[in-house]
């Protein structure tokens, strides 16, 4: 059991997408980094999409209010517990009265605080994670306030101590370079525009949240009125708006949206999304959907050599 | 269902058709769910999406046209839901504006409004927002050119034909002609929404 002393930026609860609820404009939601919720899920005996921690660019701190096994996955490569360095990527077993801190972070964007057995949260849809703009899922439907008291499902402590395996322990820089495909408007973009999309390095605007991270730099010049009927758009949809700078939808994306969608990541990179912050530089790599699907398989075929398990029913999966 | 239905791949894991009104999408879209293609199928006012995991990329194309062409019976008929709306006045800050646009006197734009059944057509943008169309041919009204920062809660708005009802408050650029107290949301009911896809709507003037 936890309680936050230092929510940071913004943390909230966060577990599986909540998958087949677009027809009612519910979002996904869901961890905004899926793999590295994953791995920490993974180093305490949890299912990867079970109910974790999500923390924006560090800065939070919680008191331990029970023994309990935890681990951090994502941007922080480091935790501090009561003022000893302790590492990412390996189970902490931590104990009452013991504070848990994670220190302000430079390169990536989340991290992910997994505790045995998940953390109770309120469910909608059949999904504890938190979608903030509407009030639901997590605590509450809101990002974490200090105070707030984090209980596990069952019993939060664990007797293994595991490590995640050295090739599979992402390092984010401030360069990004992911595969994506041309997507159902890019005829919209005039031919010079299109080169620029899948050639130039965009910066990402301040604006980065878990909805959308905008690209800036690079203003793309539009063939038509930049209107069209609102049409489907997930996370990974670039939709392209008439001032001609193009956004990236993340994991709380909008389900329609009425401006033209020129790319799509694809999907074996879509979980790097989570990490990219402001002023971050972003290229997109085109590829067809044959190439990035062949890109998932193998990407998919490397992560399931650690996270699938006999609790995971051997099913972990991208998306 | 249209025979010439063609499919375009937007993604390594999304592929999607055209249909040509809204219903069409509603109702392939749910044909689509019904036949458990994909992993989630999602309708636009004049698309139809589907995701799917990349490795079942062979098969897809078929499985789809396969479900269109083998509609299963539409046995489910939503009851009409009649929505009260309170027209004009602060809680609808721009019928005058259209009304005036429109030639219209406020009562006879209401009587409009309040005399025809309307469908909704989609749900989607934000949480339970719903696309409800039912307005006659000609009512082209355009978004407003600032969106509003906050629209409040049961916001009932107009834009080309379309009636809008804002589920939650939110940014919003439809010009807004009312305010419904009906409960359009709430994640502590059994079904959170109170409208759904497919579904007729009577509005009432309070």
């Amino acid at each position: 059991m936890l309680r936050v002393l230092k929510p940071g930026l913004q943390s909230s609860l966060q577990g599986p997408p909540r998958f087949g609820a677009r027809q009612y404009g519910i979002p996904y939601a869901g961890p905004a980094d899926s793999v590295s919720m994953a791995l920490a899920n993974r180093l305490v005996g949890n299912q990867p999409s079970q109910t974790a921690l999500e923390i924006t660019y560090g800065g939070f701190s919680a008191l331990v209010e029970a023994d309990c096994a935890i681990a951090i996955a994502g941007a922080n490569d480091q935790a501090l517990v009561s003022g000893q360095t302790a590492p990412s990527h390996q189970t902490l077993h931590v104990k009452a009265g013991e504070e848990v801190q994670l220190p302000p972070v430079a390169r990536g964007a989340r991290t992910y605080l997994a505790i045995r057995s998940g953390f109770q949260a309120d469910e909608l849809f059949g999904s504890s994670s938190t979608y903030m703009p509407a009030g639901f899922g997590g605590v509450s439907g809101r990002a974490l306030k200090d105070g707030d008291q984090l209980i596990p499902i069952g019993n939060g402590t664990s007797a293994l101590t595991l490590e995640t395996p050295a090739g599979l322990k992402p390092v984010f820089t401030h360069n990004f370079a992911l595969r994506s495909t041309p997507s159902a408007e890019v005829v919209a973009l005039s031919d010079a525009a299109r080169e620029t999309l899948f050639s130039e390095s965009f910066t990402v605007g301040r604006q980065a949240t878990r909805m959308g991270l905008p690209l800036t730099g690079h203003t793309l010049e539009l063939e038509t009125d930049g209107l069209m009927k609102s049409a489907p758009v997930f996370p990974g949809t670039i939709q392209c708006p008439a001032s001609g700078d193009p956004i990236i939808l993340l994991c709380d994306a909008q389900t329609t949206g009425g401006y033209p969608r020129i790319a799509t990541i694809a999907r074996c990179d879509r979980h790097v999304l989570g990490q990219i912050r402001p002023g971050d530089r972003v290229t997109l790599l085109e590829r067809s959907p044959e190439d990035a699907a062949k890109a998932l398989e193998q990407k998919e075929a490397l992560l399931k050599t650690w996270l699938d398990t006999p609790q995971s029913g051997h099913a972990f999966q991208l998306y | 269902m249209p025979a010439d239905l063609v499919l375009e791949r937007i993604g390594d894991d999304l592929i999607e058709f055209r249909v040509d009104s809204p219903s069409a999408a509603r109702s392939l879209a749910q044909q689509l769910r019904d036949h458990e293609i994909g992993e989630d199928v999602v309708a636009g006012l004049a698309r139809v999406t589907v995701r799917f995991h990349p490795r079942d990329a062979a098969s897809i194309s078929a499985r789809i046209h396969d479900a269109v062409r083998t509609p299963k019976p539409d046995t489910q008929t939503i009851p009409v839901q009649h929505i009260d709306v309170h027209y004009g006045g602060d809680e609808g800050p721009d019928l005058r504006g259209i009304c005036d646009t429109l030639g219209l006197s406020q009562q006879a734009f209401i009587d409009l409004h309040t005399s025809q059944t309307h469908t909704v057509e989609m749900m989607g943008f934000t949480p339970g927002f719903a696309y409800i169309s039912g307005l006659p041919d000609g009512l082209e009204i355009p978004r407003l050119a600032d969106p509003r920062p906050r629209v409040p809660t049961g916001s009932v708005g107009i834009s080309a034909a379309f009636t809008g009802l804002y589920a939650l408050a939110g940014p919003g650029g439809w010009p807004l002609i009312g305010r419904t107290q009906a409960s359009l949301f709430s994640p502590e009911r059994t079904q959170p929404f109170l409208l759904s896809p497919g579904q007729p709507v009577k509005f009432r003037s309070v």
